[in-house]
């Protein structure tokens, strides 16, 4: 009596439904509040991209004079885009993937029924890429509607948009899926090491790319032999052979109104669009036809592939480590040095670390190239406060992800920490001493290469500087202040902590002091410099202006580490287990 | 209807089970016992087809493990030590997707889950969703879904851990019926008093070495002793411990 194939796809879809339903059903009843927060949250940052996309096109439509590679530069950001979002996209889908399909609990689980194992794999990487395309469609759609808005496109953009959308998720995430499966079933133990090469060849790779494609945009836009030499050279991502172009052709051409066939014998929307599906389900379909064959055995090899007990030894990066925070007494340096070795050993939570903070700062090491020579200071200035925003939108997702999961994840071993002789305050110090340590560095690198890259005038590299730390500490202090008042101690996934109610109001706080303390602390001089059409501050009143905003910034930080924290500890002091 | 022959599997370079050999028949109530780390689980994983051995073959059924795996796992159910269960199903739902991922016809399953549900004595909570069970409840739904589909093989890790005194003498009645009705049990557990009290035969493995394997008179026989099954453990594997160490 076994269940054939179309069957077990009908079942995992069945069981698919009924936990979307039940969850959906659960956080109506329990905790409408989550719901809306998450709703709202990810709302606003819809908005904020699309109302930048709006403004951004409409510059562009405006002042076409301004822009390198007049014609081409629609197409060319589209195709950026395209490659950015997929490569986003292979590499959240593997890891989600290596993690749920090898190490989760649900897998053993699932792998001693008699489920077939693509039907496993499928059900699995479908979930993945549903979990992983979210960031695809709230960074991605907002982006493409603006341009639909802004150029007045055909109908057929609007409507064809959805399915351009969901067919083009599949190929990256195939890709993701393929690189997982090979790695655990060819290089079970080295899968760390390539997956780091991996993601430093992607990041080399797309230097030298923006590198050549910022080299060829600096040229004088009015001559049209130089805009096609231009064009040429970024074959990469505009080769006929290349998904992310034909997503970017078959939204032009139906954003032009033509499905079936365009001007002088080319192709139409619908025929990227066959192209885009076909492609995806031909490589869906041969990703799985593998996973039959190696799912379980990469399973068996992952499992047994190393030693029965692996032996981890006191790393350089420890040493290091502690050595660096020898000011601190023993026993909280001790603390940090264990979340420390808990994050560096669990590689699916500082690969997305590294991804981010390596993708920002390769865009901030070639902003310059790109616009720098043709654009005046005025835009200079708005990209410079908008890389800071950037990096404090990447220290929320980095404390919200990471810091605030913290202490909730301590629940069910707390037996240890809460019978050392210790205080239990000193338990939060040593996770905002590890936070804020790691921010800082992160933070403060990155907006120094950007200002430095731009040619910023020191006086607002310093206080980009001291934004930037603000934001760090503070951030830190909320998301450990707060992740002690709300823990959460039967979950056992950080993931799952930081998307729940705490997680998500930690979340909407951190974006909020984020906008409090660039508003107070970046924007007044940035705001002078575009009001004065210089970098020079003019007048005792204006830099005492700063003086003071930057103070209350200061302030604002401040109270955002020492009020959670200190709620935090008496939330921990009064704790029962 | 499980047959081990010469199964060895090694991690890297640590060999966690060695040359073992094994043969259970239909209805046998056959208990493995051993220290921690001797092999126990990896020999589990082994009959249900998640790890592969590294060489030798496992045959359930007479299906081997590894070409016929699917065959072989339609016959058979595993209640591992520490259970999965999805958080967002109700324990009804849970039930219904293993009736339906082992081919039960619609009746058969809606008579089966009344039948396991009053078992188990699930009524209560069979509709809540599973995350808000206990260690118990999560226990006995997950036995619940394993005998679903009248498995003719189950394979238990570590039943009783966590369970209270009414729980655990439901379980052993149960394993005792499944036995007689002709299910072959494979019970892995450290509670020697439950081997002793329904194991038919018993099998002691140490640092992945069959050491020991019969009936509890035979194990005293080989043990050199008279005393219970504790004693007869405790000896057997005294005594293997310094020759595995050469």
């Amino acid at each position: 009596m076994s269940v054939p194939p179309v069957g077990q796809f009908r079942l995992f879809l069945r069981l698919r439904v009924r936990q979307m339903r039940n969850t959906g059903r659960a956080l109506l009843d329990q905790s409408a509040v989550r719901l809306v927060a998450i709703l709202a949250a990810s709302l606003t940052v819809w908005l904020f991209v699309y109302v930048v996309s709006h403004s951004g096109f409409s510059w562009i439509k405006g002042y076409p004079q301004y822009v390198p590679a007049f014609g081409g530069i629609i197409g060319l950001l589209f195709d950026f885009m395209f490659v950015a979002l997929g490569m986003m996209l292979v590499f959240s889908t593997a890891l989600i993937l290596y993690s749920s399909l090898f190490t989760s609990s649900e897998a053993w689980f699932l792998l001693a029924t008699p489920a077939r194992d693509d039907q496993i794999f499928s059900y699995k990487a479908l979930g993945a890429l549903g979990f992983s395309s979210w960031g695809f469609l709230l960074l991605g759609s907002p982006v493409l509607l603006a341009y639909g808005v802004v150029y007045g496109v055909s109908w057929a953009f609007f409507a064809l948009l959805p399915f351009f959308f969901v067919g083009f998720i599949l190929l990256p995430g195939c890709l993701g899926a393929l690189a997982c499966l090979l790695v655990v079933n060819f290089v079970p133990k080295r899968g760390k090491q390539l997956a780091l090469a991996a993601g430093l060849l992607v990041v080399v790779g797309s230097a030298a790319w923006v590198y050549r494609a910022a080299a060829a945009a600096r040229v004088q836009p009015e001559s049209r032999e130089v805009v096609n030499q231009f064009l040429g050279r970024l074959d990469v991502s505009q080769g006929i052979l290349v998904p992310t172009h034909w997503m970017t052709r078959g939204l032009q051409t139906a954003g032009q109104g033509y499905l079936l066939g365009g001007p002088r014998g080319t192709s139409g929307a619908l025929y990227y669009l066959a192209l885009v599906w076909s492609n995806g389900l031909a490589f869906y379909l041969l990703t799985t036809w593998l996973a039959r064959r190696l799912y379980r055995r990469g399973f068996n090899r992952l499992a047994t592939g190393g030693t029965l007990r692996r032996r981890y030894g006191g790393a350089r990066l420890d040493r290091a480590l502690s050595a660096l925070l020898g000011f601190l007494d023993p026993q909280t340096r001790l603390l940090i040095l264990k979340d420390f070795r808990t994050f560096r050993r669990d590689p699916a939570q500082w690969a997305q670390v590294l991804i981010f903070t390596g993708l920002l700062a390769l865009y901030f090491g070639n902003i310059r190239r790109l616009f720098l020579s043709d654009i005046d200071y005025a835009y200079q200035n708005s990209i410079s406060l908008l890389n800071v925003m950037t990096t404090g939108l990447l220290l929320c997702i980095y404390t919200g992800r990471f810091i605030y999961p913290m202490l909730s994840l301590e629940g069910r071993k707390f037996w240890i920490l809460g019978l050392l002789p210790l205080e239990r305050e000193r338990l939060l110090w040593g996770k905002f001493a590890f936070s804020a340590t790691g921010g800082l560095l992160i933070s403060v690198a990155l907006v120094l290469l950007s200002d430095l890259m731009l040619g910023m005038p020191w006086l607002a590299v310093a206080l980009h500087v001291l934004t930037v730390m603000v934001l760090a500490v503070g951030l830190s202090g909320l998301s450990v202040g707060l992740g002690a008042c709300m823990p959460t101690f039967k979950e056992t996934d950080p993931s799952k902590i930081a998307a729940g109610f705490g997680g998500t109001l930690n979340l909407v706080v951190g974006l909020f002091f984020l906008i409090v303390v660039v508003g107070l602390m970046s924007v007044p001089w940035h705001g002078h410099a575009a009001m004065t059409g210089g970098y020079e501050v003019v007048g005792a009143g204006a830099m005492s202006g700063l003086g003071v905003t930057s103070l209350v910034g200061v302030g604002a930080g401040a109270a955002a580490t020492w009020l959670p924290l200190k709620a935090g500890a008496e939330a921990l002091r009064r704790m029962e287990f | 209807m499980i047959e081990l022959d010469r199964v060895t599997k090694t991690y890297g370079n640590k060999t966690a089970v060695r040359d073992l050999s094994l043969r259970l028949e239909p209805g046998e109530l056959f208990a493995f016992l051993g220290p921690n780390g001797a092999g126990k689980t990896t020999t589990i994983k082994m009959i249900c087809g998640l790890l592969f051995p590294t060489t030798g073959s496992v045959r359930v059924g007479g299906f081997d493990v590894r070409r016929e795996g699917g065959k072989a796992r339609q016959l058979l159910s595993y209640v591992p030590d520490q259970p999965y269960l999805y958080e967002k199903l109700t324990g009804r739902e849970f039930l219904q997707f293993i009736a339906d991922m082992y081919g039960l016809s619609a009746p058969y399953a809606a008579a089966r889950l009344a039948e396991v549900v009053e078992l188990f004595r699930l009524e209560d909570f069979v509709d809540d969703l599973t995350e808000r069970y206990s260690h118990g409840m999560r226990q006995r739904t997950v036995f619940a879904a394993a005998l679903l589909h009248d498995p003719r093989v189950l394979v238990v890790d570590e039943p009783t851990v966590g369970l209270d005194p009414r729980s655990v003498r439901l379980l052993k009645d149960i394993l005792r019926r499944l036995s007689e009705a002709g299910t072959t049990v494979f019970l892995s557990t450290h509670s020697l008093d439950v081997a002793q009290e329904l194991a038919q035969r018993i099998g002691i493995v140490d640092h992945g070495r069959l050491i020991g394997c019969g009936t509890l008179d035979s194990l005293r026989l080989q043990a050199d002793l008279s005393g219970s099954l504790e004693e007869v453990f405790l000896r057997l594997t005294e005594e293997e411990a310094p020759a595995s160490a050469l």
